[in-house]
């Protein structure tokens, strides 16, 4: 696509892919190198330039979707009073030594100078917070700046732009909710979940032996085959944006004395590997109806497992748990097959963006 | 890593986006600083994103005297700064600064935010604790949802795959509101570990706690919200630990005091302010 900037002062015509993020437009385009590339998640701050005169992160915003702004990299200071002055505050308190996160923290320090003036050395270390440095410790970067910010008062802010008034809706005023049924304490990676079914323990026990009925009650699951206890499949996972399809292969074990059942399998997405466990048993339950138990267990495995968030993926698995039932319920009694729904379970690819990722 | 490859397309009016989010396998792209991060990791890699940065009725606000309207598309450090007019007793501000960091507030929205949900950003746990209204449009026009309604679970929401958040909707707290908002993070800007709300509007008959960044929907506290109306904060900060372990039954105890510890230093900062 092509995209009209204006970067440093000049008019600057691109033609890029929208997948192509603002800093590796000025990097790679327009061969701006001062701008630096380090986690690519918004997290380190090296990549910070203004646009439209505000700091923003380059590497989470994509050059198409910068049409018509205003785009100053570190390049572009040259003749701004403000930033003279920090560069000379950053070379007399030593406040960089390789020069990686340098022009960053510069054009975050510049905006934190301008927009608060003097501030307590706690504020500015706050302000500074979305920085990284790995050398300096930090020390210097903060004397430096405090020391080109000290007297100076804070920029008049922004007019305030107030719209035509309207009449606003009433505001419903939702009471709390009960809480939600939670699972009994058990081991991290274990839940269970107890539902009510309106279906007698042996019409239940007969739909739970149709592994391909099942399969449709789990939402996102697809099995591909079955062959005696072998089976194949896929499960989708939908979260929020993120979508992937762990395919992978389990076995089944049915016990029709209890009237339990028991899959465990294993499958993959590309880097990630998930191995879990869903174990059911139909239970007699009041007025002829019947409780379905249904206990979940998963385990994540290889370099993704150490930023496991229990709580998180416990939360999912308790809705897929509840929802298991219901479809379950729902086809017991003959009513027409579950809408496709996706439900995450495999909570682990959060894990690693919420290990690393800002912003919200 | 870099995002894979998708489409862009920017619409000028949320009917227009709407459209193009009925066509399936498309994401609104706001600010993009949740959305962005999860491409550039490939977590996420949606076809097509339909951005509404231009969509100029996403910045409307609007207020009667008990309720105040605010567009989807207002960033973070609009708010943080005033530029938003404040209709909360500078909760709103208060809240806005702490979100990540001056440069990912910038260009994130409150809109984007609360339709990513998060658990543990911090307008999905205020919209919640304020009971306040969301709107959302598809393409049979707007409806209007109940905050704790919206926020189905971790990342979790009611909005459908045609439906765009397009404004929010909070009470207007009174002059004599006093309010609390305490985050427990590692480090500034980092995602929060607990967050404790609390929220007294004698003049509304509004009183409201909430225990947030729980990994699952926002829990409100409705017998704490009882004792802060009819007792006062002490009172309240009395039952915090027997109602938190009632509706966090599932966390580890050390999770549960994390909140423990956020609601009261909430409810604290109520009482001071």
């Amino acid at each position: 696509m092509q995209v009209s900037l204006t970067v440093n002062g000049q008019r600057r015509d691109l033609l890029v892919q929208p997948r192509m993020h603002l800093a590796d437009a000025l990097r790679e385009v327009l061969n701006l190198t001062g701008t630096h590339l380090g986690c690519e998640q918004g997290v380190c701050g090296a990549c910070t330039v203004l646009v439209d005169g505000v700091p923003q992160r380059s590497c989470i915003t994509y050059a198409v979707d910068c049409a018509d702004a205003v785009v100053t990299t570190i390049e572009g200071f040259d003749a701004d009073p403000t930033m003279t002055a920090l560069r000379e505050a950053f070379s007399a308190h030593h406040a960089l030594q390789c020069g990686f996160c340098t022009p960053g923290m510069l054009v975050t320090a510049r905006d934190v100078v301008l927009r608060l003036g003097e501030v307590t050395e706690a504020r500015l270390r706050e302000e500074l917070a979305g920085n990284i440095c790995r050398c300096t410790g930090y020390v210097g970067i903060v004397d430096a700046v405090a020391a080109v910010a000290k007297g100076r008062q804070p920029e008049a802010r922004r007019e305030v732009r107030l719209a035509e008034p309207r009449q606003a809706a009433p505001l419903v005023e939702a009471m709390p909710r009960e809480a939600p049924r939670l699972a009994r304490p058990g081991g991290a990676a274990m839940l269970e979940e107890r539902v009510a079914l309106t279906a007698t323990p042996d019409a239940a026990w007969a739909a739970l032996a149709d592994l391909r009925r099942v399969a449709e009650c789990l939402p996102g699951a697809q099995l591909d085959s079955v062959d005696g206890e072998h089976v194949t499949g896929r499960v989708g996972v939908a979260l929020g944006p993120i979508k992937a399809s762990f395919a992978g292969a389990g076995t089944v074990a049915l016990e029709a004395a209890t009237r339990s059942g028991k899959l465990s399998g294993r499958g993959r997405d590309g880097a990630s590997s998930a191995e879990g466990e869903v174990g059911w048993q139909v239970l007699p339950g009041d007025a002829g109806g019947s409780v379905l138990s249904v206990q979940l267990s998963w385990r994540l495995t290889g370099p993704l497992a150490q930023f496991g968030r229990a709580a998180l993926v416990r939360d999912l698995v308790r809705r897929l748990a509840q929802e298991f039932a219901a479809n379950l319920d729902a086809m017991v009694a003959g009513q027409a097959p579950p809408p496709a729904r996706q439900l995450g379970l495999f909570a682990l690819l959060w894990s690693v963006l919420r290990a690393k990722v800002l912003g919200r | 890593m870099k995002a894979a490859a998708f489409d862009y397309r920017s619409a000028e009016s949320v009917a227009q986006a709407v459209a193009l989010l009925a066509e399936g396998d498309t994401r609104v792209l706001a600010g993009g600083q949740s959305l962005g991060p999860s491409m550039n990791l490939r977590l996420a890699r949606p076809q097509r994103l339909v951005d509404v940065k231009r969509v100029a009725s996403l910045r409307a606000v609007a207020a009667d005297d008990a309720v105040c309207s605010l567009g989807a598309g207002w960033t973070h450090a609009e708010i943080e700064d005033g530029v938003v007019p404040d209709f909360s007793c500078g909760l709103m501000a208060r809240i806005a600064q702490g979100i990540a960091y001056r440069a990912v507030r910038n260009r994130g929205t409150l809109g984007g935010s609360l339709a990513h949900a998060d658990p543990a950003a911090d307008w999905v746990n205020t919209v919640v604790a304020l009971a306040g209204t969301l709107v959302v449009e598809g393409p049979g026009g707007q409806r209007r949802i109940a905050a704790a309604d919206f926020v189905r679970g971790a990342f979790t929401t009611a909005l459908q795959g045609n439906e765009m958040l397009v404004a929010v909707e909070l009470p207007r707290l009174g002059q004599k509101s006093r309010w609390g908002y305490h985050k427990l993070c590692r480090k500034t800007g980092e995602f929060a570990k607990a967050i404790g709300i609390a929220v007294l509007d004698p003049g509304r008959g509004l009183a409201r706690v909430l225990a947030g960044a729980v990994e699952a929907a926002p829990v409100p506290l409705p017998l704490a919200a009882k004792q802060l109306w009819e007792a006062g904060p002490a009172a309240a900060i009395a039952v915090l630990d027997d109602e938190v372990a009632a509706r966090l039954a599932d966390l580890a105890p050390a999770e549960r005091m994390l909140r423990v510890v956020a609601v009261r230093r909430a409810i604290e900062a109520l009482a001071e302010g």
